[in-house]
């Protein structure tokens, strides 16, 4: 009965340490970052930085991720984007606002990182059409929500930049580990029923 | 023997996972995510409640809504459901309450929004049904307004439109609708359709929307027709600072066949002074055309936000010339010019 105690504590442990795994954090200037490092044993820096490079241009739609600098000496590339965060409940949800951020990524042999920040926040309002739109001129940096943004809802704000951030981490992923793989062209495979 | 593998396994995973997380992360703050899945129907809403004290004692003001004096009445309950998959989308939104019943002409019939809508690419957009309308500063849903009691402006235009639009986005910055109307406002269907299939879709509705620095929108509006008339509207509002922001209605109404009309003007000055506390003035000033008189209105609102909880305590002052319809009387019943009101109202969205 002791070892089986044991075990599950160990089990709880792991689960913890592995839920702590895609943290937000704060970088040295107190900003909130989510960073990764990721190991790619193998590939050239030319292989890695051209599929960033590729990722930038189509994983998301412009108005979601664009490209905004490239550095091919350095091996970087930076871009720009946002995603929605809400306040969700068992019934209902909407977008109460938008986050805006930069995504940087540098490219080394073997190896790439990564890391999404300036998280700046823009408040939804609804409309007459019982559509929610953004509240023009007004942005609120995360890392600055006194007097602008209340304590609980800035927790389900972070959450949610958290979830995007992974996601985003997510889909990088998929396009640096092989490319052809992300060309989704896959035709419906023919299959003879005369012989077997 | 296997109990020990067992537990020399779990261990080794659990120091790996660790090690893993140490090596990659800076110092942690200990957010952790959320399970995200957007749920497939987005429903939405609000109800809200009011108690109104009209100084003289009866109620005084014409406005829309929140006419019952010396009354905890309500509001309405408004439900919305919407989804959008890939490019078509649809919202339907349903009304119950005094107010709904105010908004809608139609005896017993609840539906604020319903409309099905296509973005035809990502700057073009078709949208047909009935819909609120796109003309002015205010709306029927309480959700959506800042103060709790109504303007004239908002009282004398359209509420919603039926019909069939089209918009264009040209930029962030521009964007230009243009659509066809039922013959009358408000209601879901056109004039005597109903009775001698002989109604027309002959309202032409368009809007610009210009934003021509960051946080400033400015709409232009033109709704015209033989049988409902015409107004130009111009509603703005600027997000001058992250606590202060300025908002204009002005608009213009021709009734047909030299029917008279009406103009009017409305200010509307907000100041946050916390996430929770914003304060706002409305002032307006209304004429009706053709010596109709005119009307100024002084309305000092509050928002208190607790969560999704909106309370409102609201003043007004409302001053018009001897001409002006409306009659206001005093606490004895005898003719004025002048009239007051305090509005305590709780408005809950979700």
């Amino acid at each position: 009965m002791k070892k089986l105690t044991a075990v599950l504590v160990f089990v709880l442990l792991a689960g913890a340490a592995f839920a702590q795994k895609d943290s937000l954090a704060f970088d040295e200037n107190n900003k909130y970052i989510y960073y990764q490092v990721v190991q790619q044993p193998g590939l050239a820096v030319d292989t890695l930085f051209n599929r960033a490079l590729y990722f930038f241009k189509t994983a998301y739609p412009k108005s979601a991720l664009k490209l905004d600098a490239v550095d091919r000496d350095k091996g970087s590339l930076t871009g720009s984007g946002s995603f929605l965060v809400s306040k969700k409940s068992l019934l209902t949800s909407h977008e109460d606002g938008s986050v805006t951020f930069t995504m940087r990524i540098d490219i080394k042999e073997g190896k790439y990182r990564y890391w999404l920040t300036d998280f700046v926040f823009n408040p939804y309002q609804r409309n007459r059409y019982n559509a929610y739109e953004s509240i023009p001129g007004i942005y609120i940096p995360l890392e600055k929500p006194e007097g602008k943004i209340e304590k609980k809802d800035l927790a389900a704000y972070l959450n949610g930049v958290l979830t995007s951030s992974r996601k985003i981490g997510e889909k990088l992923k998929e396009y640096m580990t092989k490319v052809s793989a992300i060309k989704k062209d896959v035709g419906v495979k023919k299959i003879s029923t005369k012989d077997w | 023997m296997k109990k020990r593998f067992l537990l020399c396994t779990v261990l080794a995973a659990s120091l790996a996972t660790f090690k893993a997380t140490a090596a990659t992360m800076p110092a942690d703050t200990g957010k952790t995510a959320a399970p995200a899945a957007d749920p497939p129907l987005v429903f939405s809403g609000s109800v809200d409640t009011y108690y109104k004290a009209d100084f003289s004692g009866h109620s005084n003001i014409p406005t829309s809504f929140a006419n019952e004096n010396n009354s905890v009445s309500i509001g309405m309950i408004d439900l919305a459901l919407k989804k959008k998959v890939g490019k078509a989308a649809f919202v339907g939104e349903l009304s119950f309450g005094p107010r709904s019943d105010q908004s809608i002409p139609t005896s017993g019939y609840h539906i604020q929004n319903l409309y099905v809508s296509y973005d035809v690419t990502d700057k073009f957009n078709l949208t047909a049904g009935y819909m609120a309308t796109f003309v002015g500063y205010e709306v029927i849903s309480p959700a959506g307004n800042f103060n709790y009691s109504t303007s004239y402006l908002f009282t004398s235009g359209p509420f919603q439109n039926a019909g069939f639009k089209a918009t264009y986005a040209f930029s962030d910055k521009v964007s230009l609708m243009a659509g066809i109307f039922n013959n009358q406002w408000n209601y879901y269907s056109s004039l005597n359709a109903a009775k001698t299939g002989s109604g027309d879709v002959s309202t032409f509705g368009a809007q610009l929307m210009v934003a021509p620095v960051k946080g400033w929108t400015a709409y232009l509006n033109l709704v015209t027709g033989s049988y409902s008339g015409t107004e130009f509207d111009l509603t703005t509002a600027y997000q001058i600072t992250n606590a202060f922001k300025l908002g204009v209605n002005a608009a213009t109404f021709s009734a047909p066949n030299n029917g008279g009309g009406f103009e009017g003007v409305a200010l509307y000055p907000q100041i946050a002074v916390s996430p929770i506390v914003t304060f706002g003035l409305r002032g307006e000033y209304f004429k009706v055309k053709d010596n109709g008189g005119d009307v100024k209105a002084i309305t000092v609102t509050s928002n208190i936000k607790a969560g999704p909880l909106t309370v409102i305590p609201e003043v007004r002052f409302d001053t018009k010339s001897d001409a002006f319809g409306a009659a206001f009387t005093d606490s004895n019943g005898m003719a004025t010019n002048h009239a007051s009101q305090f509005v305590l109202a709780a408005v809950y969205a979700f």
